[in-house]
């Protein structure tokens, strides 16, 4: 039997608008049958905050000093929390992926847990001892290494999550909003506590192109697929742009809630 | 204008502003870091329980049969929990 094989992409840096623009865009074409299944691994340029569908901009993101520092906010298509993706500090992928595909089940806890052991996989080749834990993070020795969201639409599945490299929670907190300023240092400290990075397991630097690299063969060893390098078609970058400009970068869409 | 937030054991938080007339929700607006699926419901599951009393159970309920009428699936909270946060922020209606 031949190997199936997915689309893998590494679109680098972009700003927030333009990477949640993407996502949508690449479900977009796998609902018209026009792209493979794919994974994306992509960066963020400037820092950016996102916040899940159902949260209320000025109730979770600190917008006056994302502002002043130049960090971006968007809201995502998908739910969860609100999460600051560092340009350092992070690596986000997704997965866009066929809803009839044989590791999708209609069950989302199920397939948060099939599609994150591709992850779980990728960072134990790593020596990191990472497991699954419900609802939808990946923990280490407890601690949350990796964020993952999902959503369905147009007959396609849609999970995008994080990989920390190196967390400072000081930076977090100042574009979180917290529920009182007294707390903040408080709040810092047990972030320290819940939170790990990839540098602070393993005690070096870890490069984005060595976790990417195991993340993909991860996902090729777990999910019996390979994952071949491509590039985007032209009807994606056409539609990420419009949905940049329509919808994630417009007020209507950021502060609808 | 009443405001409450409660966070689910092992599971997300939900907040929710609320707006009353009399014993009656007027207007309800639920935030947090849950899931529904699919996402645009949930400005029609706001609609659905406006007009509804304050009562925890009647308000689970009919939360509970607008998704299984919209054949929606809420992840990291439930109904009930929907529920109570609505009449928690009706007890801190000022």
């Amino acid at each position: 039997m031949m190997i199936e094989e997915w689309r893998l992409l590494d679109t680098g840096f972009h700003d927030a608008f333009y990477n949640m623009a993407l996502d949508e865009a690449i479900v977009v074409a796998q609902s018209k049958n026009l792209v493979p299944n794919t994974l994306r691994f992509f960066k963020w340029e400037p820092s950016a905050v996102s916040i899940g569908y159902f949260q209320g901009m000025e109730e979770e993101v600190d917008t006056i000093t994302c502002d002043a520092r130049g960090i971006d906010y968007v809201r995502r298509r998908t739910g969860g929390g609100a999460v600051y993706h560092d340009r350092d500090g992070e690596l986000t992928y997704s997965l866009i992926i066929n809803q009839k595909h044989r590791l999708i089940s209609e069950d989302f806890q199920e397939t948060y847990e099939t599609l994150c052991s591709g992850l779980v996989r990728g960072l134990r080749l790593l020596e990191v001892q990472a497991e699954f834990k419900r609802i939808n993070d990946i923990v280490v020795e407890g601690k949350k290494i990796s964020g993952n969201a999902q959503t369905r639409g147009m007959n396609v599945v849609h999970q995008h999550g994080t990989v920390l490299l190196r967390v400072d929670p000081s930076v977090m907190f100042a574009v979180l909003k917290v529920p009182n300023e007294k707390i903040r240092d408080k709040l810092v400290k047990s972030v320290e506590e819940r939170v790990t990075s990839l540098n602070r397991v393993l005690r070096r630097d870890v490069g984005f192109e060595e976790l990417k690299e195991a993340l993909t063969k991860g996902f090729e060893e777990t999910f019996s697929i390979r994952l071949a390098e491509g590039t985007l078609i032209k009807f994606e970058e056409q539609t990420a742009a419009a949905l940049k400009a329509e919808k994630y970068a417009t007020r209507e869409w950021n502060f609808k809630r | 204008m009443g405001k409450a937030q409660y966070k689910v054991e092992g599971g997300k938080l939900v907040k929710v502003q609320l707006e009353t007339e009399g014993t009656r929700i007027k207007k309800v607006k639920i935030t947090g870091d849950f899931f529904l699926h699919p996402e645009e419901l949930i400005e029609e599951l706001e609609k659905a329980v406006e007009g509804t009393t304050l009562y925890e159970q009647v308000l689970a309920d009919r939360i509970e049969a607008f998704l299984k009428k919209n054949k929606a699936v809420l992840l990291g909270a439930s109904p009930e929990d929907f529920a109570r946060c609505i009449v928690m922020a009706g007890a801190n209606d000022d």
